[in-house]
């Protein structure tokens, strides 16, 4: 067992390695988890050691290895991993090698974080003890019952996510006018003692009973009567729009403003989810879609626009529509185009169907650019002077206000999206999805159902078009890249392709994180990148999958229906 | 004197390769007509024609008063001709009672703004949908009513059969065209299918033809036979007027051994 476990237990010191030489755990022990108790850097360090534990303990087919003594087999590894090269690191420095010429993390500082702080001789030694103890009790999860692991690892977990979200709870706490100074340590940083043992031992029990009581919440859910279960969801749908509107006056402008920005790529999202999550569309041109809500939006309602003026450098005292005159006027826009461009591809399907979009998606920048419309849309000098949405007229661009419009419509569209998958087309996109030869032989026609996918794919995500040009105030065709479709691609899979609940997360975690991110400055985009491969990893089927539901609304009475049909017929 | 399906002159070229080669068929109300013949005897791109899955090179298609050539599959389907596949092809990804809801696609109508406004025809509509699905999957007694709520890629074979048939019949069609409804079915199970196909035309009036291997099956539930071989009609009539055809005999066991037997 001792030699199968090496390799798992010098990959984790590697790891661990890794992190050190590219200097996160150096620049990270400044930012303290546990206020004057452990810094982020050690965190990461232990952290790691226990992943290393807990995925080498995991009990295989071939050897009934007891998995705490595999854990700490392996975590001793990973700790004498780090141990001897934290020795040699040390000799190398004392005998004066300029180790840093190549790797310029490495500093006295940072030999000092990896050994605890206790010196040069105590340190490696510690490094090996913590590992094992850390990789044995790693182990030692496994054999636990599923609610005690539950609880440890998500009390711990909270800790950690609680802590590193300081700045922005910190924020909303104080917005509450609540005093935070229990939890967070204001002047260094962190969480108190008392937070953290708050919040282990809350979380702890609470994942604890959840766990437990799971089936019962379930089943009591599953035989409540439609009319109560009704006026619960109604009450859900209140609170969460009563948390929606309150957050931007509890979070600050500042991440009302990215909040804004998450609620445009939520309308993306949606939108997209339609074409691709229902219809199984693959389309990988839907900037086209944003670009033209964008524009029409900008051609109709800018004081520069050509249908107001005939200088560009005189500018009309208003626009040629009021921005809700023009709303509805891009939206039907958006659809005609949207049908306009999913009329050639009727007749593709899977892989050529995504070449041919992302085709479309490109033809529209150049089609900006081009010298036939570049006297109408500003071309790479841009269509400036696009007013801000209404309310904002009397406050400027407060994103705020435009938070509130974005949200709104954000609702509207998730209740398009939310009403139309169980409907009768929902369920035509469902099977066109599944096989469009047998679809159309059980009498969907699949260019109407195509056409209509694209078409109200469009016209959804024609609003962030609509709300981007009213958020900027300058349209330029830069902001129309392939990137955009990527990443409206990208949210409806992080969050789980045909899931509404699951836009609006992949929306926050994809467009909100990397600015929640930005205190780690320079590893940000690293980390984020990890993140994300993380989320696929563990989740490849998306944060909130769409589960073929059962039709909740119906279900009761079908099983009534359904028992008299059984005692009807005697078979 | 005119038949509910009524094929005049039917080809069918691919290629080099005659298909379907002068077909006259026909099938009416309450007739259970099955279609034999060997591999690549042109049988799936009869009922591919038929279906509006391939446009026939010349030849007449008249069903219940329409001419069916040029129709769309879906068109086809709106008038009333529903099929099943010769390998199943459910909708996997979809539950029981959802592929069944699939099949009233064409006998409802509502569309984008209803579901968007819930409004209070399309709510009647979709309970009505749910009614006529659970319906047709009665049909089949117990085996697919308790699984209302399961995807259709869980179902055990026979019950996915049960479950494409049950799809047809929720199109409410006047046409139930079974292609190899028997292919990979126990003896047992053959058994079921010749009683179900048997209820399907009594109890639902259907005009059902189904392409089979099977001979018993065949036998077993089949008014009326016709024979395919390389694209042509070889023979009709009832099944031992078929099975004591020599061509049909030729066609299947070769030349030696129809000489053989006579």
């Amino acid at each position: 067992m001792i030699r199968r476990k090496l390799r798992p237990g010098v990959i984790g010191g590697a790891v661990i390695l890794y992190l050190a030489l590219i200097g996160m755990v150096e620049a990270f022990e400044d930012r303290f988890i546990i206020s004057n108790v452990i810094g982020l850097g050690t965190t990461l360090v232990l952290v790691t050691l226990i992943g290393t534990g807990y995925l080498a303990s995991k009990p295989a087919e071939e050897h009934h290895d007891p998995p705490a003594l595999a854990g700490l087999v392996t975590g001793a590894f990973a700790g004498l991993f780090i141990a001897v090269c934290v020795v040699i690191l040390e000799a190398m420095l004392s005998a004066g090698i300029q180790v840093r010429n190549v790797f310029v993390s490495v500093t006295p500082g940072l030999l000092n974080v990896l050994e605890f702080g206790a010196g040069k001789i105590l340190g490696p030694i510690l490094l090996v003890i913590v590992g094992a103890a850390l990789g044995a009790a790693a182990g030692a999860l496994r054999t636990l019952a599923v609610e005690w692991r539950g609880a440890i690892v998500y009390g711990l977990s909270m800790v950690l996510g609680i802590s590193l979200a300081e700045p922005l709870l910190v924020g909303v706490i104080d917005g509450l006018s609540i005093p935070s100074d229990w939890l967070y340590d204001a002047a260094r940083g962190g969480l108190t003692v008392t937070g953290t043992i708050i919040t282990l031992v809350a979380a702890g029990v609470g994942r604890w009973f959840w766990l437990r009581k799971r089936d019962t919440v379930v089943q009591f859910r599953a035989h409540m009567p439609d009319d109560r279960r009704r006026k619960y969801s109604r009450v859900a749908a209140g609170v969460i729009i009563g948390v929606l509107v309150a957050l931007p006056w509890i979070v600050g402008t500042f991440i009302s403003d990215v909040l804004g920005t998450v609620g445009l790529y939520v309308l993306l999202g949606l939108g997209l989810n339609i074409v691709v999550g229902y219809a199984g569309l693959l389309d990988l041109g839907y900037v086209a879609f944003f670009a033209v809500g964008a524009y029409a939006t900008g051609v109709l309602t800018s004081t520069a626009s050509f249908l107001v003026t005939s200088n560009r450098d005189q500018f009309a005292a208003h626009g040629f529509l009021n921005f809700w005159v023009a709303l509805p006027v891009v939206v039907v826009i958006a659809v005609i185009i949207g049908a306009a461009i999913g009329a050639p591809v009727l007749r593709l399907r899977g892989d050529y169907l995504a070449i041919v979009t992302l085709g479309f998606g490109e033809i529209i920048r150049t089609l900006v650019l081009s010298d036939w419309l570049a006297p109408y849309l500003g071309g790479a000098q841009g269509l400036l002077r696009v007013p801000p949405a209404p309310p904002n007229s009397w406050n400027l661009r407060d994103p705020r206000n435009l938070y509130y419009l974005i949200m709104a419509f954000g609702l509207i569209g998730a209740l398009v999206a939310y009403r139309l998958k169980d409907s009768r087309v929902g369920r035509a996109w469902a099977a066109m999805r599944e096989d469009e030869d047998v679809a159309e032989a059980m009498g969907v026609s699949v260019v109407r159902y195509k056409l209509l996918a694209f078409a109200i794919g469009a016209g959804v995500g024609s609003l962030g078009g609509v709300f981007f040009a009213a958020k900027i105030g300058s349209i330029f065709p830069n902001s129309f890249s392939l990137l955009v479709s990527i990443n409206v691609l990208s949210v409806i899979i992080l969050g789980g392709i045909g899931s509404i609940p699951g836009v609006v997360i992949g929306a926050f975690v994809l467009v909100g994180l990397p600015e929640f991110l930005r205190e780690f400055g320079e590893f940000r985009l690293l980390i984020y990148g990890a993140i994300l491969v993380g989320i696929m990893i563990l989740r490849p089927e998306g944060l909130i999958p769409n589960k073929r539901r059962l039709r909740e609304l119906h279900v009761a009475d079908q099983e009534a229906q359904m028992g008299e049909l059984v005692t009807e017929e005697p078979a | 004197m005119s038949h509910l399906l009524e094929l005049g002159g039917i080809s069918k070229r691919f290629g080099g390769v005659q298909a379907v080669d002068d077909v006259d068929f026909h099938a009416d109300l309450g007739e259970i007509v099955g279609v034999i013949g060997p591999n690549g005897a042109g049988k799936t791109t009869l009922f591919n024609i038929v279906t509006g899955f391939y446009r026939p090179d010349s030849g007449s298609i008249h069903f219940d008063g329409h001419n069916l050539v040029g129709f769309k599959p879906n068109q086809v389907a709106r008038v009333g001709i529903a099929r099943t596949f010769q390998a199943v092809r459910l909708f996997a990804n979809m539950t029981v009672i959802e592929n069944a809801m699939v099949g009233q696609h064409t006998r409802t109508k509502s569309g984008v703004f209803g579901a968007i406004l819930n409004s209070r025809r399309t709510t009647a509509e979709e309970r009505r949908i749910v009614d006529s699905a659970i319906n047709a999957l009665a049909f089949f007694g117990d085996s697919l009513t308790p699984r209302l709520n399961q995807l259709a890629s869980e179902l055990a074979y026979a019950d996915r059969r049960r479950l494409e048939i049950a799809r047809a019949m929720a199109t409410e069609p006047k046409l139930l065209l079974l292609d190899e409804p028997a292919a990979g079915m126990n003896p047992a199970e053959k058994d079921g299918l010749i009683e179900l196909i048997s209820r399907l035309r009594d109890e639902k009036g259907y005009a059902i033809v189904l392409i089979e291997h099977d001979m018993p099956v065949i036998k077993g539930v089949c008014d009326r036979v016709a024979a395919l071989d390389y694209g042509s009609k070889i023979a009709e009539g009832t099944y031992d007027e078929v099975a004591a055809n020599r061509q049909v005999i030729e066609a299947y066991l070769g030349k030696a051994a129809s000489e053989a037997q006579s």
